[in-house]
């Protein structure tokens, strides 16, 4: 392929039909490059189709118009190359903690039992959960319900994470605890990623690129090299130093300039 | 602490806790006051006997039946009929239920079909089933069958249709096949309903079959049951009626148990 990057979305479309049989135009042909390693953060008003690009990505959703290139294939359908961490709790009740790792590695045929068991124990231990190895779901918060849902897909070893408000449900606490966390996990496995958040502090803090998306249909605003002007290495003290509060400031004004426009069009 | 009393008190409190052995007392106690009432209105003399035989009347038709007619092999016969019925029944519901929820050509093939046949009244069915199998076993596990089957799938096709969209999307994303998806994700998803459903649905084998065995059987607690009317013993009609209630009861309550040991997670 000419175009070497790891997930090319090219001139890709989305439309929806409505209960009345109108078209809905959710994601106009947007185009984005993600290099590999690369954490991709998108932001933009609620319901302008963030998840929607992201579900087609993992191929959830078909596309109206375009393609979709994962590591120079073309995206037909989930599979393992895709993880996906959703908002609302997937984690399976009937399993155990580690029970629903061991369960990201169940379909993989090309390694041992032995070693299966080996890199679920690794991850558990990854997110910090040996402890509570063998609880079942519903006795865990909310915040540990994300991290074995994390574990399991990156237990996985998807091509790409993508990660729909994983953290969107949690309170302030528990979600900077997982910003810390996922930042740690990310840089120890060279993830590329594809997050999704409204939340714009968290979008910068983890992000070596935000994307802004406008209102629907999307389209992409902006693209700002987050990692050009912020060091790899974060913290939450990031937080307040100049360079993170212009991105930020930045960003906010983008998305609320877009839901004046919205709303003024309404 | 709760201050004495409380626990009592929350059985009439809207939406209070839940509180086991209070509720467990109060069952027990309306149960033994309609007993008590029954005991009270029939030997009183106030009733007819024919119209409701006292509770000791029943009691001794209950040991004539165990002695003398062999009660017993009726109830085994009774039961062997729910069952056969019953897992004949789920052994084909699920697995089509299942299907049913996940693929839309599956659906427009057989729903027609299955609401058709749903709203048949059962005992409409039995001069064609006699027809079709005469008055053996088959005929009469084949009213059940059909009484139960239509009515179980479209329950598993609901439970099937009700597990969340992230349960199948996660199994998909981790590399999960159709038929791995079904077994591993659906199927454990929707295990608990469908536990309850199957319960629901042995209930109403039940009724069909006493349906089946006062129309066309020379066995069974339904025939005894239609046996002892015609020669107006009503203490034995009371003692028939009684024995499926317990029994209905009983198997009720076990599957509730293993409802809650299986699926301790759930509570
Ligand atoms: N399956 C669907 N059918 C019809 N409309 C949909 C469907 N999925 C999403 N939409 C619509 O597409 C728009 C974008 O949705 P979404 O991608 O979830 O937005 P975001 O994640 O940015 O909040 C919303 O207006 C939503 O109502
Ligand atoms: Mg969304």
């Amino acid at each position: 392929m000419a175009n070497s990057s790891f997930i090319r979305i090219a001139q890709v479309a989305k439309e929806f039909t409505a209960p009345d049989g109108s078209i809905i135009p959710v994601v106009e042909p947007l185009s984005i490059d993600v290099q590999e390693g690369e954490f991709v953060v998108f932001v933009g008003p609620s319901g302008c189709g963030k998840t929607t690009v992201m579900r087609m990505v993992g191929g959830l959703e078909t596309t109206s118009a375009g393609d979709i290139y994962l590591n120079g294939k073309r995206v037909e359908g989930p599979n393992r190359d895709k993880g996906m961490v959703f908002q609302s709790y997937s984690s399976f009740p009937w399993l155990t903690v580690l029970g629903n790792i061991r369960f990201g590695l169940k379909y993989r045929d090309d390694i041992s039992a032995d070693e299966k068991e080996r890199i679920a124990r690794h991850y558990l231990d990854l997110v910090g959960l040996t402890p509570f190895a063998d609880y079942t779901i519903n006795r865990i918060s909310g915040g540990m319900r994300q991290r074995v849902a994390i574990a399991r897909t990156l237990a996985a070893n998807p091509l790409v994470l993508l990660m729909d408000e994983p953290f969107g449900a949690l309170d302030a606490l528990s979600r900077e605890r997982l910003q810390i966390q996922l930042m740690d996990l990310r840089r120890a496995e060279r993830k590329t990623v594809i997050f999704v958040t409204h939340d714009v502090d968290e979008a910068v803090l983890l992000a070596d690129r935000i994307i802004v998306f406008s209102a629907r249909p999307a389209r992409v605003l902006a693209d700002i090299a987050v990692s050009a002007t912020l060091p790899e290495k974060r913290s939450l003290d990031i937080l307040d130093i100049p360079e993170f509060r212009k991105i930020r400031r930045d960003v906010l004004a983008l998305i609320r300039n877009e839901e004046t426009r919205m709303e003024a069009a309404e | 602490m709760d201050p004495p009393g409380a626990a009592w008190r929350d059985l009439i409190v809207f939406r209070a806790a839940p509180r086991p052995r209070q509720e467990l007392w109060l069952s027990i106690g309306a149960f033994l006051a309609v007993l008590i009432v029954w005991l009270i209105v029939a030997e009183s003399g106030l009733v007819h006997p024919q119209i409701l035989p006292s509770p000791r009347a029943v009691m001794a038709a209950w040991w004539r039946l165990f002695t003398e007619a062999e009660y017993i092999s009726d109830i085994g016969i009774s039961v062997a009929r729910v069952w056969a019925a019953f897992l004949a029944s789920a052994v084909i519901a699920i697995p089509l239920g299942i299907l049913m929820s996940g693929y839309r050509a599956i659906t427009a093939l057989f729903e027609p079909i299955i609401d058709f046949v749903r709203y048949l009244p059962v005992p409409a069915l039995v001069p064609l089933t006699l027809i079709w199998l005469g008055i053996g076993e088959g005929s009469k596990v084949t009213l059940l069958w059909i009484g139960t089957f239509f009515q179980l799938i479209l329950l598993i096709a609901d439970d099937a249709r009700r597990v969340p969209k992230e349960f199948i999307e996660t199994g998909r994303t981790l590399g999960a096949s159709d038929t791995a998806l079904m077994k591993d994700v659906l199927l454990r998803a929707m295990l608990p309903n469908m536990v309850d459903s199957l319960r629901i649905t042995l209930g109403w084998c039940w009724t069909y079959l006493i349906v089946a065995e006062i129309v066309a059987s020379s066995s069974g607690i339904g025939y005894e049951l239609w046996t002892a009317r015609r020669y107006g013993k009503s203490p034995e009609v009371f003692a028939g009626i009684l024995t499926i209630g317990i029994i209905g009861l009983a198997s009720d309550q076990a599957i509730r148990f293993l409802h809650r040991r299986w699926f301790r997670y759930l509570h």
